[in-house]
């Protein structure tokens, strides 16, 4: 799925505005990092996307546009930060929920489940509830949930930022190898520079209050990518110093 | 004393609480010093349900206030669900009926029973009436108050899935509400056997709460103890198994979310 950004500004009710003349556009099959400081409206952003502002709350200007259509009809996949599975089902039923809701075959959905829950290594916790596993695999049930129904394009706010560092890494891995395999269009929301760098074909830098597109960075690094060897590579750092120039500037709290 | 299961410790508890009973009340020889025809001795009071039980009053007298709290109960569950869901979704209804409903959650639901009584009479359906009123403001306020606190995460995830109004219904909205009811069910089921007893000491012509009034009226203390004594057994067997019942049902709540 391709997504259009034109020109999109968001003011809230209150007279703050949080994005000013934000145009991306992402090519279906790419994935995109939102790079910024906290506060700088990239969440909002893909709110927005998703069709999830409250017009009570907001008003939005410019033009978003799904392959060309306006959102919500449009299969999309959300991954939160914060754990939004629900606590009365099983792992196996979380992953369930978005393909029940998209009307998917029973014997399907058993199969895609099998699949999937081994793709993440969760194999023998497909009838634990939420609350009996960790944060981690907690997480990955979130990806595959959202990967389960085939959405077109996946929008992710910082998915990872929860977890300790060897998750995180883990998680990363596992995530750029389903990329690898199906190419779903992703916006990966991030405040973490090697983050962004590990996973994204380009890097798009947002200044802080009002979120401006800075820079946009291409990630040249070749495919499939491994995060724990990624981090070594000369490349790697090349990108990290000059990307960080550009950002630097905007993590500084600003003269009062 | 380390050795000892819980269970042994708290049936040695039991039966320690009950021979100093005994003895206080002048059993085994001892001075009494609570006169037995104010408090019971407990080895009477046993011997009095015994022949209560032979009378065939006993199996009489609480069949018809099972039946009675059980009928108040399920109906007052049934309504409470369907008024809590109803209000719960039409918000500027629950809204203007709100003060109503909560100076009726204030009355001590007990107070009823004279009226009610006036209403239905002294047959089993005032007692029906008073354990459905008890129990339906309980599920009343949990279903309705567990509708408002659906966690809007949960709903904006699953709406991002494409989720249309019945099925976030179906998936968010009604598995939380029912949590919420389910956690109520302990605190219903002994609100129901005590709307039942109190609607019989008001006026009835059987049940544990009409034969208690009725002891007690003519200083039959003996027996008066012996009911008070059945009501705690039932009591207890009832609430442990509606515990059993809530606990399988909200197995999925991590073990510190639940009230024991």
């Amino acid at each position: 799925m391709r997504i259009s950004i034109e020109g999109v500004g968001i003011v809230f009710r209150k007279g703050v505005r949080v994005l000013d003349g934000i145009s991306i556009d992402v090519a279906s099959g790419d994935f995109v990092a939102l790079l910024g400081p906290s506060g700088c409206g990239k969440s909002t952003l893909l709110n927005a996307v998703a069709g999830l502002l409250d017009p009570a709350e907001c008003s939005v200007e410019g033009r978003i546009a799904l392959d060309g259509g306006r959102s919500s009809a449009r299969r999309l996949g959300y991954v939160f930060q914060r754990d939004t599975l629900l606590p009365w089902r099983t792992l196996e039923e979380n992953i369930h929920v978005g393909m029940e809701i998209h009307g998917m075959p029973t014997a399907r959905r058993q199969q895609r489940t099998v699949e999937l829950i081994a793709l993440v290594g969760l194999q023998g916790f497909e009838r634990y509830y939420p609350h009996q596993v960790s944060g981690g695999m907690r997480q990955r049930v979130q990806l595959v949930r959202t990967l389960a129904y085939e959405p077109e394009a996946i929008l992710m706010d910082e998915p990872f930022g929860a977890l300790d560092a060897q998750n995180r890494m883990l998680l990363q891995a596992e995530l750029l190898r389903m990329w690898d395999r199906r190419r779903t269009t992703i916006v990966f929301v991030t405040h973490d520079l090697a983050e962004a760098i590990t996973l994204a074909q380009r890097v798009v830098v947002l200044s802080k209050r009002p979120g401006r597109v800075k820079r946009v960075f291409d990630i040249p690094l070749p495919s499939p990518r491994d995060p724990f060897e990624l981090r070594a590579s000369r490349q790697f750092a090349e990108l990290e110093t000059r990307i960080w120039a550009e950002l630097r500037d905007e993590f500084r709290v600003a003269p009062a | 004393m380390r050795t000892l299961s819980l269970a042994a410790r708290r049936l040695a508890f039991v039966a320690a609480l009950l021979l100093l009973w005994e003895a206080l009340t002048g059993g085994f020889g001892t001075p009494a010093v609570l006169d037995p025809i104010i408090v019971a001795r407990p080895s009477a009071a046993l011997r009095e349900l015994a022949r209560y039980s032979d009378s065939g009053l006993l199996v009489k007298d609480v069949t018809a206030t099972l039946e009675a709290a059980t009928i108040g109960l399920l109906l007052g569950i049934a309504g409470g669900v369907l008024f809590g869901l109803v209000l719960g979704y039409a918000r500027p209804v629950a809204e203007t009926v709100e003060p109503v409903l909560v100076a009726f959650n204030s009355l001590p639901r007990i107070a009823l029973a004279p009226v009610l009584i006036i209403a239905f009479g002294l047959g089993i359906a005032s007692k029906v009436f008073l354990a459905l009123f008890t129990v339906f403001f309980v599920i009343f306020f949990n279903t309705y108050l567990g509708i408002r606190s659906v966690d809007p995460e949960l709903v904006k995830a699953l709406r991002v899935m494409g989720a249309g109004r019945w099925q976030l219904a179906r998936y968010v909205v009604l598995p939380s509400v029912f949590a919420w009811i389910f956690a109520a069910l302990r605190t219903s089921v002994s609100f129901a056997l005590s709307g039942a007893v109190v609607g019989e000491f008001v006026g009835s012509t059987q049940g544990l709460g009409y034969r208690m009034v009725i002891s007690a009226g003519v200083l039959d203390t003996n027996r008066t103890y012996a009911i008070l004594l059945l009501l705690m057994t039932i009591a207890v067997i009832l609430v442990e198994v509606a515990k059993r019942v809530e606990d399988r049902l909200l197995r999925w709540r991590p073990a510190a979310q639940l009230i024991t």
